[in-house]
């Protein structure tokens, strides 16, 4: 009887532990694409948005593709290994966090492609076999985007930033975040502080966030930026019981990596990164048989970043006027020029 | 440091310890009766999946909470046939709750809601304010400006405490996780007080869970659960194994993860892996010193067969 309920529970696991999608997906394409997240897809945030990148790529190709998402960071390697083995010719991880786990499957798995969003300008130079690509939207101009809007809207002189974990495409989008509120608020006479960043240690935890947002807002914060994932969710739900509590929509978010407008009533903007054109291009490669050894970058100038719309009835004529301006300085590499 | 530091401090405490109490006294009801589930964690996050799940289809966040605590007894269930009746190890088949709930919440939301990327949220359970009571300075929103589910919960402290020390049926429950056998000698069913503490523990477990998706958090995201039912294992060892010391634990532990919190705002200059320290130096060092006069329940743990010596 023990046997039997064991051996019961045991295939019942393993049904369990399959991706959902896995059992609807039926390969007819001549090449396959997989996603790994530590995130979920679903998150409102980055996940999402780099999901989406990679179906759009993927429908633009004509690739087949497949997401594991909401992974631990011990499993990285061996989701990846997982698509490897099941003879996916690229393996899409959207963050600085797989680089590690990509570098090793890479080096196993010589004949497949392995594109790293937000990888550093250096990690395909580790690769021993050539065959990693880093997909690099410029952090720094992230940062201006987002920190620009939060210069102008921001009333109490203090603005927020909240990380997941502390990477370096982290740490680059909170110095241009900085940098960029402090000069807009500066020509206007006006001095921003920036709250140091606070990091949850964790994309999926949407409680931190609204804990991280309800401690920021109590030291006076009343725009928010993020790099966080669901932890960004959680932010913008405080933000918006904050706001209701008060009566009137007085401390804003900024989204990112797309367009978020209308998801939540705090959120004025958006800061746009068009992932799909960057993960084609490696698709492009792929099929090319061209993949691998370089750095694609993402930035203002090429198209690949961009703000998104603004929200008409939080951001007044003029701010959005400024806000245009402030973006076409940064295209034409003229803002903070000066 | 001012009063209104200390007061939201006070306030994210109470809500980061609430979810943790649920599902510590969920595990208190178990390990009374003999029931040492480690499964917790993944009782609380299909407890999460289905308190949303439910919430977001109805529009009810009381049956969000309701099926929630259902999912939790459903799984639970498995534990309790493979640790009461098949008399298995409750920390291999805990262990197997730990996999297989978040995996089959994770499969049931991908079934449910596809593999799009749209971000689903619902209403949030709404605070009660009790009039008059409210506007007291300091301690007004913190004791009469909260969620049904507060008062519920506190509720439940208090009635464990009096159900385990002033009823003759806590004595009888407590007994079988003591003696069993001595138990069983007095006319007390054991398989069912086991089985019994199992759908408790899955419940609490469970609303624990939901709480985190119906009162909380207006979103689900795989792996929101977040430690917190290994956290509760630690509190109840923490707490004595009484309410009134489960309480204080979570508190306890709420307080240590809400000022890591609103320390890494301040910052101060410090690095803030220095702050995300805190909660887990605190359980380790209450742990070491809690343990040494360990004083849980004698028959924790260990299978019991009506026809053994």
């Amino acid at each position: 009887m023990k046997k039997v309920f064991a051996g019961i529970l045991t295939a019942a696991m393993a049904v369990s532990l399959l991706p959902a999608a896995m059992l609807t997906q039926a390969s007819a394409a001549d090449y396959k694409v997989a996603m790994i997240c530590d995130s979920s897809i679903s998150d409102g945030g980055w996940g999402a948005a780099c999901y989406n990148a990679m179906v759009d790529a993927a429908g633009q190709m004509g690739w087949d593709y497949e997401v594991t998402d909401s992974i631990a960071q011990d499993e990285y390697y061996n989701s990846i290994v997982s698509y490897c083995m099941l003879g996916y010719n690229m393996i899409y991880a959207p963050g600085n966090q797989y680089t590690d786990a990509v570098l090793q499957a890479a080096e196993e798995y010589p004949d497949i492609a392995f594109a790293l969003l937000n990888g550093g300008e250096g990690t395909p130079a580790q690769a021993v076999n050539g065959n990693v690509t880093s997909l690099l939207p410029n952090a720094t101009q992230i940062g201006w985007i987002a920190g620009a809007l939060a210069g102008l809207m921001s009333k109490s002189g203090t603005i927020a930033f909240i990380g997941g974990m502390e990477l370096d495409t982290t740490l680059a989008k909170y110095a241009g975040y900085t940098e960029a509120a402090q000069y807009v608020a500066g020509l206007d006479g006006k001095e921003i502080k920036v709250l140091d960043p606070v990091y949850a240690g964790s994309f999926n935890d949407s409680n931190k966030g609204i804990e991280f947002a309800k401690a920021m807002m109590d030291e006076g914060a009343d725009v928010f930026f993020g790099d966080a994932s669901a932890v960004d969710s959680g932010a913008r739900q405080a933000i918006d019981e904050a706001n209701t509590a008060a009566g009137a929509i007085s401390v804003y978010d900024i989204g990112q990596p797309s367009d978020i407008l209308g998801q939540n009533e705090c959120v004025i903007g958006s800061q746009v990164t068009d992932n799909s054109s960057l993960v084609r291009l490696s698709m492009e490669a792929v099929e090319n048989g061209t993949f691998g050894g370089e750095v694609i970058y993402g930035t203002l100038q090429n198209g690949a970043l961009s703000a998104g719309k603004l929200n008409a009835d939080l951001v007044p004529e003029d701010v959005q006027t400024r806000y245009a301006e402030f973006i076409q300085q940064m295209i034409d590499e003229k803002f903070m020029a000066e | 440091m001012n009063t209104a530091f200390i007061a939201n401090l006070i306030l994210a405490t109470v809500r980061m310890a609430i979810p943790l109490l649920l599902i510590s006294l969920g595990e208190l009801y178990g390990q009374r009766a003999g029931m040492v589930n480690i499964g917790l964690e993944g009782l609380a996050a299909i407890g999460s999946l289905v308190g949303f799940l439910v919430s977001f289809v109805t529009g009810s966040n009381w049956l969000g909470l309701l099926c929630g605590a259902l999912a939790g007894v459903a799984v639970n269930m498995i534990y309790a046939f493979a640790t009461v009746t098949l008399c298995a190890d409750h920390t291999v088949y805990g262990m197997a709750i730990n996999i297989f709930a978040p995996a089959l919440a994770s499969f049931i939301y991908r079934v449910y809601f596809g593999s799009g990327s749209e971000l689903s949220q619902i209403t949030l359970m709404r605070g009660v304010a009790i009039p008059g009571l409210k506007n007291i300075p300091f301690f007004g929103d913190l004791l009469f400006n909260q969620t049904p589910m507060v008062y519920i919960t506190v509720a439940i402290v208090i009635f464990t405490a009096i159900f385990f020390k002033r009823t003759q049926a806590g004595l009888n429950y407590k007994a079988v996780g003591e003696h069993p056998r001595a138990a069983a000698t007095l006319g007390i069913s054991v398989i069912r007080v086991k089985y019994l503490a199992c759908v408790i523990c899955g419940a609490l477990a469970g609303i624990g869970g939901a709480y985190l998706t119906t009162c909380y958090s207006n979103t689900y995201t795989e792996g929101n659960v977040a430690g917190r039912g290994f956290i509760a294992l630690a509190a109840v060892i923490f707490g004595r194994w009484t309410s009134g010391g489960i309480l204080l634990a979570c508190l306890f532990f709420g307080f240590c993860d809400a000022l890591q919190i609103r320390l890494q705002v301040g910052s101060f200059g410090i690095p803030y892996q220095f702050f995300q320290m805190i909660p887990y130096i605190a359980t380790i060092v209450v742990l070491t010193l809690i343990g040494a006069k360990q004083a849980g329940p004698k028959a924790n743990g260990k299978p019991y067969r009506r026809e053994q010596r």
